[in-house]
Parts: structure tokens; sequence; C-alpha cells
């Protein structure tokens, strides 16, 4: 479950922050590793971090880990430690603990064609498996990404949506915002329905959606009306969590930890929980 | 008590029948009669459940606060006590009178549920009293707001002099009073039993609970427990109804209505004649929300 | 069999307590708890013919508030000073079989699935438990429901107190044989005769409700029962086995340190997300998940529930909640009925 051996799994290591980078106006990434270099531990694709300044600790999923190199977390600024975390700089030093969840199902989804479906900062922890495929491109089929955010500015990770991914082999991406703009030519529109409207094929696909709670819930209503199948259906939860370990109790949903069990479920197993999420 | 219980329920049941009320606040029935608790009967039919009896003692007036932000007509059986909650409620603006039918009950001072029930529980050494601790200093057994009233009036029960408690920590020392709140607030487990039940703590988000900035520490140490005590002391001073309901149900014994005794004192002393909750007036405002220029500050 | 008589009992309580904080049942003006047998405190009347005490043994394993590390930041510093596990010696004398499977609970939450906690195991593996088998059980009791055997508590030694002529040692693990040889100078040989069991005064039918609970997340049986409870925390602070938790910080200037203080489900804050919502926005969601959690959800877990049938909350509820109540309504409704 996990490749955590730490003997006190509450109490943090102290990373520094090599980077930070400005994603959209309120989500920035920020590149952490140990003091000097290395990694204190290993996360896979849909694992978290309890990330942490004296103010307070949050579980933020990671949005990659780059070799031995560094871990990046984008976070996006709605609460007290998130709005201390983006008044910091370059050389900081964050208490990290982790790794947490049972990650993204990156071994049972190989050989699959890959559908990514992410709404807003969604993007952020779906990035890591996105990525992963791209690295092991062999092991994955064909890959198609829909991301849609409220506007253009708030799109992350801009680059790597325009330029980067769509040049990447049998890749798709498509992308919407909810409003009309200016400048924009794209899709305009919320992401379950373009889901729909683009209709792809549930044949051989593992589809994975993040997002805020709403359009989650849209979705795999889309998913389903599209012909995919419970199994086919991944999404990931969120409740909040303050230990990580499933000890302090809140982050339940049924008999489920979000932070332990969670925080990727497929809808099958999400059927078996109450209507809580 | 009996007769008190089958009026409620008839006239509840009149007021369902007309179309005047959508719910109806008072008790259930239940095994043993100590169990009796707070209730909402959402129809006619389920007034079967409804009961009245000595153990009668939650303020019902708290529970106005489940519904407040809805549209439903209510209906309400309220004590003395409880019916001082009600324009708490009115005057904090938390609940329009004209969604009130209100039946007052003239109350004869309620038995404590929780004495009788630890006092048969084998953990604690403490037995039943003939009236309850809050019932036996009750200036206002009389409901001061009501639409209907049952029983006959009741005469106040004053057992000896009202602030007699208060005067006595007023002839502490100051390291003497210190010393005496600071063992009382070293007990609290800060489950804020004496928030909830509170019908003055209507608040939507308490500052307690309030996380950006959070104002009060989590420890349960003796300084933050005196600073969550002490700023909701003076959320009270003069809107404390002395409903009692506080210091009844405080699992560890706190005798918090030293304080609100206190300041119902000061309040009346400051600015009164002033005693919170007896009457309203539409407009009106509890003591400390007023100011004026020639308002005293030699307190301060 | 080894014998304790009643006579000895303090001076085995100071011996023990030259070796170890020992927590014993005492009374304490209108409350009870367990405190610790020192020269503050063993002046209290000795509670050990009580039913059980108000205040369960639960915070000596997980205090109210636990001091976790040190922190320390300085510019763009961050440094984590001394962590505080504290592996000190404790004996917890006169343990309640409810009180005991409430720590179980403790340990399969704790020490179990994946992560060990480290503060709590420095704790308990330093405890020793010395129960005290129940032979009659009070009003608000319900343990055997709960499949807790009363004159069986889950502890290293066990006392049955068979009367005038003493207690009945009985050793049951090899913490419990340890402790029992540093004492043996007040334990004598004798044959005594443990007393008859009593019946359970309360009656309650837990069996089949944690299957049945999981057709009832949306029952209407939640806002009814859950109409009287005004979401304080007393019965989850008094609660022997509820475990829930914080994590917080205290700081003064740069330095400081975090803590973990009991939470509890009742609270609106305690699930509201830092963007603003909450998954459980009012009392009735908050009322339904603290008994489906004891219920329901930690048998789906653990394999049993995590109430231990000891009544507290029901003493201590402001507004007459009582879980056996909604044991016996939950087993009324018709589940034959399509919601």
């Amino acid at each position: 479950m996990s490749n955590c051996n730490c003997e006190q799994p509450l109490v943090p290591h102290i990373v520094e922050v090599i980077n930070i980078v400005e994603e959209t106006p309120d989500v920035k990434s920020f590149y952490v590793r140990n003091v000097g270099g290395g990694l204190p531990y290993q996360v896979m694709p849909g694992q978290c971090s309890m990330l942490s300044l004296p103010v307070g600790e949050g579980m933020f999923s990671c949005t990659w880990q780059e070799g031995q190199e560094y871990q990046q977390y984008a976070i996006k600024r709605v609460g007290l430690l998130t709005e201390e975390l983006h008044r910091i700089e370059v050389g900081q030093k964050l208490g990290l603990r982790g790794p947490y969840g049972n990650g993204f199902p990156v071994e049972a989804s190989k050989g699959k064609d890959m559908l990514f479906i992410a709404g807003g900062i969604g993007l952020a922890p779906l990035r890591s498996f996105i990525k992963y495929c791209f690295k092991n491109r062999a092991d994955y089929g064909k890959i198609t990404i829909i991301y849609g955010s409220r506007s253009y500015n708030d799109l992350c990770f801009k680059n790597e949506l325009f330029e980067e991914w769509p040049k990447e082999p049998d890749t798709e991406v498509y992308i919407t915002i909810d409003n009309p703009e200016e400048a924009w030519n794209g899709h305009v529109g919320f992401v379950p329905a373009y889901v729909e409207e683009l209709a792809p094929d549930p044949a051989g696909k593992v589809s994975v959606t993040c997002g805020p709670p709403i359009m989650i819930k849209f979705a795999l209503q889309s998913l389903q009306k599209l012909g995919f199948k419970d199994e086919q259906i991944i999404t990931t939860l969120e409740m909040r969590m303050k230990c990580g370990i499933g000890k302090c109790g809140r982050c339940n949903i049924g008999s489920q930890y979000i932070c332990l069990d969670g925080p990727v479920f497929d809808l099958t197993q999400l059927k078996q929980l109450p209507q809580e999420w | 008590m009996k007769a008190i219980s089958d009026k409620i329920k008839s006239i509840a049941a009149g007021l369902f029948d007309a179309g005047k009320i959508d719910v109806f606040i008072g008790w259930e029935e239940n095994h043993p009669d100590y169990a009796i608790r707070p209730y909402i009967a959402r129809s006619k039919a389920d007034l079967e459940h409804m009961a009245f009896n000595q153990y009668a003692i939650h303020n019902s007036s708290t529970y106005l606060l489940k519904l407040r932000d809805g549209q439903e007509r209510i209906g309400i059986v309220v004590k003395g006590c409880d019916s001082r909650g009600i324009v708490r409620l009115l005057e904090d603006r938390q609940i329009q009178r004209e969604r009130l039918y209100i039946i007052g009950v003239c109350c004869p001072g309620m038995k404590d549920p929780l004495l009788a029930i630890k006092a048969q529980s084998g953990l604690v050494d403490v037995k039943e009293e003939e009236l309850a601790v809050k019932c036996q200093n009750c200036l206002v057994p009389n409901p001061v707001i009501y639409d209907e009233l049952i029983g006959e009036k009741q005469p106040p029960h004053m057992s000896g002099e009202r602030f007699a408690k208060v005067k006595a920590i007023e002839n502490m020392s100051y390291d003497e009073r210190y010393q005496f709140f600071e063992k009382e607030f070293a007990k609290c487990i800060r489950c804020y039993a004496c928030r909830q039940a509170c019908i003055a703590c209507d608040c939507r988000t308490c500052i307690y609970d309030e996380m950006r900035p959070q104002w009060v520490g989590r420890e349960t140490s003796t300084s933050d427990n005196m600073m969550y005590h002490l700023v909701k002391a003076l959320h009270m001073a003069g809107r404390c109804i002395e409903c009692g309901e506080c210091e009844r149900i405080c699992p560890v014994d706190i005798p918090l209505m030293l304080i609100n005794n206190k300041l119902a004192k000061d309040a009346n002393h400051f600015f009164g004649p002033y005693e919170a909750g007896m009457s309203y007036v539409e407009g009106q405002k509890p003591a400390l929300s007023v100011y004026r220029e020639d308002d005293p500050d030699d307190f301060i | 069999m080894k014998v304790l008589s009643k006579d000895k009992v303090t001076a085995l309580l100071d011996k023990i307590a030259q070796q170890a904080a020992v927590f014993v049942p005492m009374a304490n003006e209108n409350g009870s708890g367990f405190y610790p047998w020192n020269d503050e405190h063993k002046t209290r009347p000795l509670l050990l013919n009580a039913l059980n005490v108000y205040t369960s043994p639960k915070y000596v394993l997980f205090p109210q508030t636990e001091r976790m590390y040190d922190l320390k930041q300085q510019g763009q510093d961050l440094s984590i000073g001394q962590t505080h596990e504290d592996g000190s010696k404790r004996v917890i004398f006169g343990v309640r079989a409810c009180d005991a499977r409430a720590i179980r609970c403790l340990d399969d939450v704790f020490l179990t699935r994946g992560f060990v906690d480290s503060f709590y195991q420095a704790r308990r593996d330093n405890v020793t438990l010395i129960g005290n088998a129940c032979y009659a059980p009070g009003v608000n009791c319900f343990c055997e429901a709960m499949g807790v055997a009363m004159t069986e508590p889950e502890t290293d030694i066990i006392l049955r107190d068979a009367g005038d002529e003493g207690y009945i040692w009985e050793v049951k693990t090899e913490p419990g044989e340890k402790l029992t040889q540093a004492v043996a100078e007040f334990l004598s040989d004798k044959e005594l005769k443990a007393p008859e069991a009593k019946a359970f005064q309360t009656q309650v039918d837990y069996a089949g409700v944690a299957e049945k609970l999981k057709g009832m997340f949306d029952d209407p049986i939640w806002e009814r029962m859950s109409q009287p409870c005004v979401n304080c925390g007393a019965c989850t602070y008094i609660c022997p086995s509820c475990h829930c938790f914080d994590i917080q910080v205290k700081m003064w200037g740069d330095q400081g340190y975090r803590f973990r203080c009991w939470d509890s489900c009742m609270y609106a804050e305690y699930t509201a997300e830092a963007g603003g919502g909450n998954p459980r926005p009012t009392g009735v969601e908050r009322f339904r998940n603290r008994f489906l959690h004891k219920l329901q959800f930690f048998n789906e877990r653990y394999g049993y529930a995590l109430c231990t049938g000891c009544g507290r909350c029901t003493i201590v509820c402001p507004t007459g909640v009582r879980i056996t109540d909604i044991i016996k309504e939950i087993k009324e409704v018709d589940s034959s009925v399509e919601l």
C-alpha cells in the first residue's frame, strides 16, 4: 500500500523549495527536494503528501515526481495554509510527509487507451498520471485529454496543454472554458457536456476524472451515458484531512478513509459507499 | 403535569388542523420518564409521541435555531425561561414573530434529568433533588411572551438572595478570585456543550470555529480554556436570559451561571434598570448592543 | 490461585508506583475518574467497588492534548526539534471490560491498517492493564450486547472481587506475569470463588444492526433521531473509544510545537473544507456519521463495533439522546420498504 517506512509517520521531513512557477493567477507549482538534493520518499501518480508551514498542514496530490530530482505540487490558493504558501519564495523550507493514498492504477491500466477528464485544479493530480503515460508511452494506447476551467487564465500547465502534449504520438487534447472570452477561439462549455459531445468510444478505454465534486458527479453520469462500465470509470475523492494515515477519523466516507483507502476509486467501489461525496 | 401535557397536545392538534402551523416544537415521551427529549413534530400524527413532564427542562427555544432559515410556521411550547430565549432570538433577529405560535406553560419548576440519570449511573456520587438547581432561583416561572397560556401563574422560586453567590466571589481578593476560576476552567474539556445549548449563542459561525484566523487555540490548557470562557462571557453580557442550561449540562460541573449572573448584575447596575429578554418590543436591543454617549465607562 | 487481600491494595499500589505511574479509579468531588496514585491524588476515595468511573482511562493512552514535536522557523529555515513520544512506564489499575474493549479499539485504529502511530505506540507498549471483572451491570450498561464479556476484561491481569476475602488475581499475559512477580509479596495463595454474574438490567439487541445499517444511510430516522441533539461534543469526549483528533500548532513568534487534540465529529468545523464547502453541512449528517461510525463503519473496517456499551454518552447527553434507543429504532425500521 505504501512505501513509507518512516518510524514516525506524523512527523514531517524538512524539504526545500527549489522552484516556484505561477500556473494561473491563483495556482502556483512548488518544486521541492531534500535540503541539498534527493527526495525523502517516492510518490506514485495519484499519491499525496502532507505539506506544512508552521501555520498548518495540508494534503496535496503530487503533480509530478521527476526522477530523484524533485517533487512538484501545484497548489491553489483557497485557505489559510495555501495563502501562506503563495507568499513564500524559493529557498523556503517546508515540512513534507507521505506518501499517502493508493494512487492511480498505473499498472492495471497498461495496454488500455486512456481518457483523462479534468476540471480546474483537478488537472494537478491527473497530470502525474498523464506524464507517467508519456514517459512509459509504449505501455499505454491512445491518450485523450479533456480539460476545462472557468476561464483561459485559469487553465493550468498551458505550455503542456497547448504545445507539448498535442505533439505527443497518438494523443488528443481537448480544451474548454466555461464562458466565452474575446480572445478565445476554442470550445466553450462545461466539461461533462464536452465529454458527451466528443463521445469517446468506451471500447478498450480507462477513464480517469478529477476536478471539483460537482464536475465529477456530472462527468461520471456522462461517462455512464456513453456506455463506460463502472470499472472503466476512475475518479478521486476529496475530504478534509488531518493525519493522512487513517487514524484521525474525519476523511471517512462510509468505512473508507480517503487518505488511506483513496483518494482513487472506481465507480464499482463508489457505488458501495454512502452518497456523501 | 398530565393535564398540561394533554392540553399542549390538544392545542397543537388544533393548530395543525387549522393549518396554522407546519411544525411543532415540544418534547417526546420516552422511557424512563427522565429520558423525555426535545422533539419537532412535523404533522398531527407525530403529536402522538409528544409529552410534557417534570423533566422537560431543556430550553425549547434553542430548537428554533434549527429552523431559522426555513419558512415553516412553528408552534412551540415554552416555560418561563424558554420564553425569554424567544425574546433573545427576536431581538437578535434570528426568527420572525409571525412564524411563531407560542404556547406558554406557567412552570412549577423542573427536575433535572441529568441528575436523575447520574444518580442511578453508579459512576458518580450525586442525588436527585426535588427541584433542578437552575429552578431553585427562578425569577421568571411564567412565560413573558406567548399566544396562549397554560396553567396557573406561578410565584418566583427564590431561595435566598439572588446574587448571593456572585457577591461571595466579589468579596474574594483578586488572587483568590483568579485561583477560583483557574481551578474551575482547568476542568473544561472544551466539548462546547455550554455553547451549543445556549440560546444566546446564535452566531452562525462561532469565533471558536473560525479558522481564518484562528482566534483561540484548540489546546485544552488552562489558558486556552480561560480565553474561551472569557470571550463567551463577554458575548453573554446583557444577552444571557439566565435559563441555566449551560451550567446544568456541563459534563464537568463548571459553575457557569456564576459568570452569567455577575454579568446580569453588572448590566443592570451600569445600564439599568435592565433585565435581558423580559419582554419583546419591536426594535428593542440588548443593553450592550446600544451605544450612547453618556454610557458609563468607569469599568474600563 | 493468587489472591490480593483488600487491606493490601494500597500497599500494592504504593509498590507499583515506585516503578510506574499508576492510574486508579477514584472519586473527585461530584465526578470520578482514573487519577495517578501519587501524593496529590491518593487521598481521594478509591472506587474499586463502584460500577465504573465517569472519566475513562482513555486519556492515559491518548491524552486530550498531546504535544508531538517542536518547530522552529527562522527566515526561510524550518526545523523540527524534539519529538515527544512518551514511553514512560504506566499501569492502569481497575479497568472495566467496556473500557478495556475501548482500548482494543484504539489499538486497532492507531497500530494497524498500514501505519503505526508512533505517539500512541510509545504509550501503549509501556502500559500494563489490570482489569476489574464486572458481576453486577448497572442500569445503563449494555456491554454484552456489543460483544464484550463483562467478567473477562481484555487486560494483562484480571481482578475478581470475591468479597471480604479479597480479589482473585488472574494473570493473562506476559507483561501481567512480570508485574505479578514484582508485587508477589502482596499476593497470597488461596482458593476463592468468583461471584455469580447478575443479569443485565437493560436489554439491547445489536444483532444484525451493522448489516442492516448498510441500507439505511438515507433513512428518515436520522433526521428524526438527531432532533434533540444540539451537536455539542460531550458524548464524543466522554466516550472511551472515540479517537478522532485534530492536529494544530502553537507558536510564539518563530518557535512552537505541533500538537494533536481530541476533536469531535459533532462540530461543523470538523469536515469544513478550506475552500468553504462542507460535506456534512448540518447536525443531521454529523449525528448520522457518529452513530454509523459506532455501529456500522467500524465493524466494516475492524470486525466489531466501536461502541462498548459503557453507557457514558447516555449519562452525559444534555438532551437525552440514548444510543440504546437508536439501536432499538434501527431494529424496528421496516427494511423491506424501498426508500
